[in-house]
C-alpha cells in the first residue's frame, strides 16, 4: 500500500517543491498570507499532473492560492501532502475539497507545533549559545546562530516534504480502495471547518470602538455585542464574506469595500 | 547625523529582509546578525558583534508570530546600531539599546499603514495564478518583494538620514482617523481570506463545527492542537459511524454498484 520508493521523476519535483518551499513569507499579507507561497511550492507538481490539461491547470492554481498561513517548515510537509493527492484529483478520483479541508485543518495545529519547536524552543537553546559567544565579540556567535538555526530547520524541512508526499500517497490509496472517498471528505471538513472556525476566534479582528452619545448618556456599542457572545461580530463579518464569496463576489470587490469600510468607519468615529 | 551611513543602513536593511524571505527561515533577520552585518558595513564589525549579543537577549520573547509583530526587531537593532557607531562616546551604546525596542514600535506601527495595501493585492495575485504561469507568478512576486520593503527602508534612511524625531512627527502630523481606519481595514482583511475558505470547504450538513471551533477557541481558550486533537476524533467517530452505515446497507442490499450510486446520491 505505501509507496516507499519515490522513482527519479517524484524525487526532483520534490527538490523543486523544497527549493520553492522557502517562499514563504514572499509577500505575505492579511489577506492571504502565505498564500503565494503555496502557489508556487505547489506549481512543480501542477505542471507535472496537468500536463496539457490547461482549464485543470488553472483550477489548481487558483485553488492552492488560497488563505494559507503556518510556520516555515511545516508549509512543506502539508505542501507535500497536497502534491501526493493533486494527482487523484487530477484524475477525478479525489474531490478537490478533500485537499482543502486537509490543508485547512492542518495549518492551524502545525503552525503551533512548530512556531513552539522552532521559536520558542530551539532559537532561544542556540541564542543563549549565541550570545554567550557575542557578548565577547567573537565572530562565532552570529555564525554558529545561522548556521545551527537555519540548518536545523532546512533538515526537517527536507525530511518533512518527504514524509508528506510518502503520507499523502498511501493515505489516498488506503481510502480510495475501501472506497469512502465521499465520506473521508466528509470527516475532513469536519475537522477543517472546526480549525477554521478556531482560527476565525484567534486571528480576525473587528476593532469597534465606537461610542454613541445622546445627551449625557453615553453608550458604548462593542460592549452590547460582546453581551451576546465574544467575538461575534467576527463570526459575522467572516460569514458574511463566505456568503459574498459563494454569490460570485471577487475577493478584490470584497477587500475595497472592507477597505472603504474601514476608513469610513474610522471617519465617523466607528472605530 | 550622516546621509552615507543612512543609504548604507537602509540598503542593509533591503538586502537583509528580502533574502531571508526568499529563504524563509526566519534567521538573518533576528537582531544578533543584523547587528553584526550593520556593524561591518559601518566599519565597526565588533561593536555590531557585542550589541547583536545585547539585542538578541532583549529582543528574545518578541516574535513575528501570526504576523503581528509588538515591535520590529530588525529595523530597531539595525538604528540602535547606527546611533553607537555614529554617535559614539560614553553611553553611546546604552543609548541605542534604549532606542531599539522604541524605534521598533514605531516602525511596526509605520508599516501598519502599508498593510491595507499589501493586503488589496491578494485579488490580483489570484488573478494571476489563475493564468497558469508558474514563470510569470514566480517572477512577479520576486520583483514585488523589494517593493514591499521600501517604505521600511525610505523610513529607516530617514529616520538615520534626518533624526528619529522626524519619523514620529510624520506619524503625528497625519489625522488620527486616517491611521485607525488603516489599522481597523488590516485587522479585518483575514476575514476575507477565511471566507474563502470556508466557502470551498462550507458542508450544510456538517457546517456546525465551525461554530464548535469558535467556541472551543474563544470561550474555552484551548490551544489549536487541543482543538485539532477532539477534531480529529469527531473526525474519526464520524467516518467510522458512516463507514458502518455503507457496510450494512451494502450487505443488505448485496450489490456492490448499485450502492456505490446511492451512496452518492445520499452524499450530494
Amino acid at each position: 500500500m505505501a509507496k516507499n520508493n519515490l522513482t527519479t521523476k517524484e524525487m526532483s519535483i520534490l527538490k523543486r517543491m523544497y527549493l520553492w518551499s522557502h517562499t514563504t513569507f514572499v509577500n505575505f499579507n492579511m489577506t492571504k498570507m502565505e498564500a503565494n507561497a503555496f502557489t508556487m511550492t505547489m506549481a512543480p507538481v501542477i505542471e507535472e499532473v496537468y500536463g496539457d490539461n490547461i482549464e485543470g491547470k488553472k483550477a489548481a492554481y487558483v485553488r492552492h492560492n488560497a488563505f494559507f498561513n503556518t510556520h516555515t517548515v511545516p508549509l512543506a510537509f502539508i505542501a507535500g501532502l497536497c502534491g501526493a493527492m493533486e494527482k487523484d484529483v487530477a484524475d477525478g478520483k479525489v474531490p478537490s475539497q478533500t485537499v482543502d479541508a486537509i490543508k485547512a485543518s492542518l495549518m492551524g495545529p502545525t503552525a503551533g507545533m512548530f512556531d513552539s519547536l522552532f521559536f520558542n524552543c530551539l532559537r532561544v537553546i542556540i541564542a543563549g549559545i549565541c550570545i554567550g559567544l557575542a557578548e565577547t565579540g567573537n565572530i562565532l556567535g552570529p555564525i554558529l546562530f545561522f548556521v545551527l538555526y537555519a540548518g536545523s530547520q532546512e533538515i526537517v524541512r527536507w525530511l518533512l516534504l518527504k514524509t508528506g508526499y510518502t503520507l499523502g500517497t498511501s493515505f489516498i490509496d488506503a481510502i480510495f480502495n475501501s472506497g469512502l472517498m465521499t465520506i473521508a471528505t466528509r470527516s475532513a471538513s469536519i475537522l477543517g471547518l472546526m480549525m477554521v472556525g478556531a482560527m476565525t476566534a484567534t486571528t480576525v479582528k473587528f476593532p469597534m470602538n465606537w461610542t454613541i452619545t445622546v445627551g449625557k448618556a453615553s453608550v458604548e456599542i462593542l460592549p452590547l455585542f460582546e453581551a451576546i457572545y465574544p467575538g461575534i461580530l467576527c463570526v459575522g463579518l467572516t460569514l458574511l464574506m463566505m456568503v459574498l464569496i459563494k454569490k460570485g463576489r471577487k475577493p478584490i470587490q470584497l477587500i475595497l469595500g472592507l477597505f472603504a469600510f474601514g476608513m469610513l468607519g474610522a471617519l465617523v468615529g466607528i472605530f | 547625523m550622516n546621509l552615507q551611513a543612512a543609504i548604507i543602513c537602509a540598503l542593509v536593511y533591503l538586502v537583509i529582509v528580502c533574502v531571508d524571505t526568499a529563504m524563509g527561515d526566519q534567521t538573518l533577520t533576528r537582531p544578533i546578525i543584523v547587528a553584526t552585518l550593520t556593524g561591518l558595513f559601518l566599519g565597526d564589525l565588533r561593536t555590531g558583534i557585542i550589541m547583536g549579543a545585547q539585542l538578541e537577549a532583549i529582543f528574545m520573547g518578541i516574535s513575528a508570530i501570526g504576523g503581528a509583530v509588538a515591535s520590529d526587531a530588525n529595523s530597531g537593532s539595525i538604528i540602535a546600531v547606527a546611533y553607537t557607531i555614529l554617535v559614539g562616546g560614553e553611553g553611546a551604546m546604552e543609548t541605542g539599546m534604549a532606542l531599539a525596542m522604541s524605534i521598533g514600535t514605531v516602525m511596526v506601527s509605520f508599516n501598519s499603514m502599508f498593510t491595507p495595501i499589501w493586503a488589496s493585492m491578494a485579488g490580483y495575485w489570484e488573478k494571476l495564478a489563475g493564468e497558469a504561469n508558474p514563470k510569470k507568478f514566480a517572477i512577479q512576486n520576486f520583483l514585488f518583494l523589494p517593493i514591499g520593503r521600501c517604505p521600511n527602508a525610505i523610513a529607516l534612511f530617514l529616520g538615520i538620514g534626518f533624526g528619529i524625531e522626524g519619523l514620529g512627527n510624520f506619524l503625528a502630523s497625519c489625522p488620527p482617523w486616517v491611521l485607525t481606519g488603516l489599522s481597523a481595514a488590516g485587522a479585518m482583511m483575514t476575514a476575507v481570506g477565511f471566507g474563502i475558505l470556508l466557502s470551498m470547504i462550507w458542508d450544510a450538513k456538517i457546517c456546525a463545527f465551525y461554530f464548535v471551533g469558535f467556541v472551543m477557541a474563544k470561550s474555552l481558550g484551548l490551544s489549536s492542537l487541543g482543538i485539532a486533537i477532539i477534531g480529529v476524533c469527531c473526525a474519526l467517530t464520524y467516518f467510522f459511524v458512516q463507514k458502518d452505515i455503507v457496510d450494512a446497507t451494502k450487505t443488505a442490499s448485496s450489490g456492490a454498484v448499485s450502492t456505490g450510486a446511492n451512496s452518492e446520491e445520499d452524499f450530494f
